[in-house]
């Protein structure tokens, strides 16, 4: 009876991804955990990915949203909402594309990041909609509207959970502990509301950005990896390089349209 | 009043209750048992109490029957703040009438402004509950009303105290006399009044109580009708599989424990682990009682720490899905409501404001 909640979790939730992953053991964020050595970048020799996402072929017309679930939200979109799946930039880039190092750095313990990540309830919107998240990394989560949310993460790998959140509260802070591209998030309250999250072992991870679809992978030990993009609409891409000691290298992907 | 008084107004269901209530007022204070032989009883004139459409008939332990005397005297206990320490806080400041008998407040403030972690329930038909308190730890409104006297952060007057400033009081010996016969006053006696008063603190005939029960379709807008068939679909609102709706009358609770995720903290953890406090059972961590919902609209904020201030964020809580922990009651699924769906769920909870009788406001 205790697992059911996350059983109906999975079983509804699971259609777009792949089959459901068995459910790991809750891995404890204890302080008993053995000693890691956690691997240390020499400054002299680090090199970078840096690169472009290009988009090709037409420019999808966004759909309006129904708001009409919370009139709160309606009244905050007078204009109308627009779903924001496919943003494509001025210059004919793809933005909210999640590039990371799928492979290559397997070995190295990174010690995660003690900086928050924030996710803001905005506007009856999730803001970042696309972004990353190293494991153990701190994941606030603000609600600066007006209106009550119930963030839902429908992670596969980790644990998934959801928390209703009322306005002026204090932030929620959770983590992930494994590695999981991507995450799905959704309101349970406001069935439009989308967010994506990339939670990867390591720091190298970037989303395509607004206005201009560049990015970058900084202070990466020279070595051959893959490097993977991944879009909520179009799928995934990766592409193999070696990154040679102080290396600058480019990588660009291109995602087509209809 | 009903003119003929009824040999056996309760039902047999409440039977079991009596023998806890009988034990647990026995219980409750053996240095005094030992002193004095426990009261036999109320003594003065029986009433039976008067009950509104959409209510079952109120019980009474069987040494408790309420009478004129104990009512009367039970409800000037209600209303006194001699009942307190220093004078400034009675059973009312908690749960008054402007509030829908509660404070109105997330968490309560008691004497010197001190602050408990949960938010004062109604009284109002806190005589149908199998159990008092969220977490149940009172077997009935005579161990009940016991609590707050004493405790620091409510009353904090120690009974002996208590009886002693009523036994002083030019006016207390006499009521109490009048409702228990000759003797001073007792903690019992006072419990026992007090008990006797919130049975009469009962509210019904709301316009769902004449729409459900009465047979009058105009009693409810149709935004609050709509809202009705909502919180009874099972593939809806489901809200009576705890909120109960019976033939005949309604409660709008079980008198069970649930988890709803409620009082969760920042990190995801049950900030107060409700019923697990009195059973130590691992599934009864973070679950409370149903609360009622009668009068709902006058009892903001709501929940066990008064963390929904409205009724729609209430609503939008249970739309939801509440909050996820382990021992999350199975009946607590994210629910498929469109935002009219949700506007009617208020709507409804709205038409739960019923009467109450006047005799039971302050004068
Ligand atoms: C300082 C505020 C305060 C005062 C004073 C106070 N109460 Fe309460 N009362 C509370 C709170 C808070 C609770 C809920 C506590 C819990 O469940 O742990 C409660 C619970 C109750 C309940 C249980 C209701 C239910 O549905 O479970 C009853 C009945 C009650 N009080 C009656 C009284 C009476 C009678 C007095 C006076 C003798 C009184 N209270 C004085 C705050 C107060
Ligand atoms: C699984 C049982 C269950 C179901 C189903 C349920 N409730 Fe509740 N309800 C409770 C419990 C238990 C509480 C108190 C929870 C707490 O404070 O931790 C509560 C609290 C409430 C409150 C606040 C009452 C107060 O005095 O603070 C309201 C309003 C309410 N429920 C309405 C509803 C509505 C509307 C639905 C249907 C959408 C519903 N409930 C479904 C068990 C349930």
């Amino acid at each position: 009876m205790k697992r059911l909640p996350f059983v109906f979790v999975t079983l509804v939730f699971s259609g777009c991804n792949s089959a459901p992953k068995p459910e790991k053991a809750k891995v404890p964020v204890s302080t008993t955990a053995p000693k890691v050595e956690y691997f240390h970048v020499d400054a002299a020799t680090a090199g970078a990915v840096h690169g472009r996402v290009s988009f090709a072929g037409k420019k999808p017309v966004r759909k309006k949203i129904d708001v009409s679930e919370d009139p709160m939200c309606a009244k905050m979109h007078a204009a109308g909402l627009y779903d924001e799946s496919v943003v494509v930039n001025p210059n004919g880039t793809l933005a909210n594309v999640f590039v990371y190092v799928k492979q290559g750095l397997e070995g190295k313990t990174f010690e995660p990041s003690k900086e928050p990540v924030v996710i803001d309830q905005k506007g009856c919107r999730f803001a970042p909609r696309v972004f990353g998240i190293q494991t153990g990394q701190p994941l606030n989560v603000v609600n600066s509207d007006p209106v009550t949310h119930n963030i839902h993460p429908l992670a596969q790998v980790n644990r998934a959970w959801n928390q209703s959140q009322d306005p002026q509260t204090e932030p929620l802070k959770r983590r992930f502990l494994q590695r999981e591209v991507m995450i799905r998030v959704k309101c349970n309250i406001h069935s439009w509301m989308r967010a994506w999250i990339g939670a990867v072992e390591h720091p190298y991870f970037a989303v395509s950005a607004q206005p201009d679809g560049s990015f970058e992978l900084p202070n990466l030990p020279p070595g051959d990896y893959t490097i993977e993009a991944w879009h909520e609409v179009y799928g995934v891409q990766e592409q193999k390089i070696t990154v040679k000691p102080s290396g600058k290298e480019d990588v660009s992907f291109t995602f087509k349209g209809e | 009043m009903e003119p003929t008084p009824r040999t056996s107004s309760q039902p047999a269901a409440w039977a079991p209750l009596f023998v806890i209530v009988l034990s647990a007022v026995s219980c409750s204070s053996p240095k005094e048992a030992a002193k004095a032989p426990p009261p036999a009883g109320p003594v003065g004139t029986p009433i039976e109490i008067p009950v509104p459409l959409g209510l079952p008939p109120v019980a009474a332990p069987a040494n408790n029957k309420p009478t004129v005397e104990t009512v009367a005297l039970g409800k000037k206990l209600y209303y006194d703040t001699k009942l307190s320490a220093d004078d400034t806080v009675s059973c009312a400041s908690c749960h008054g009438p402007a509030h829908g008998f509660t404070d109105g407040s997330p968490v309560s403030t008691g004497v010197g402004g001190k602050q408990g972690g949960r938010s004062a329930p109604t009284v109002l038909n806190a005589a149908y509950s199998p159990v008092q308190f969220w977490d149940g730890r009172a077997a009935s409104l005579e161990e009940q009303a016991g609590g707050p006297i004493a405790n620091p952060i409510e009353m904090n007057l120690p009974h002996e105290a208590a009886v002693r400033k009523l036994n002083a009081d030019g006016e207390y010996p006499k009521l109490f006399e009048k409702a228990f016969g000759p003797g001073p006053a007792t903690i019992e006696k006072v419990q026992m009044a007090i008990a006797s008063f919130e049975r009469t603190v009962i509210s019904g005939n709301s316009p769902f109580d004449r729409y459900q029960f009465g047979g009058d379709k105009k009693a409810l807008s149709p935004a609050a009708a709509r809202g009705l068939a909502i919180f009874k679909d099972a593939a809806k609102g489901n809200c009576v599989k705890c909120h109960t709706i019976d033939d005949k009358y309604a409660l709008f609770s079980d008198g069970k424990f649930h988890n709803l995720g409620v009082g969760m903290n920042a990190e995801g953890e049950l900030a107060d682990l409700g019923r697990y406090t009195q059973t130590k059972v691992e599934a009864d961590k973070g679950a409370f009682r149903t609360p009622t919902l009668r009068n709902i609209a006058q009892t903001a904020p709501y929940m066990h720490d008064g963390s929904a201030k409205t009724l729609r964020r209430v609503v939008d809580f249970y739309v939801g899905g509440g909050n996820s922990n382990p021992q999350l009651d199975k009946d607590i699924k994210k629910l498929e409501l469109s935002g009219r769906e949700r506007e009617d769920l208020v709507a409804f909870l709205e038409s739960l404001t019923g009467e109450i009788p006047k005799e039971v406001l302050s004068q």
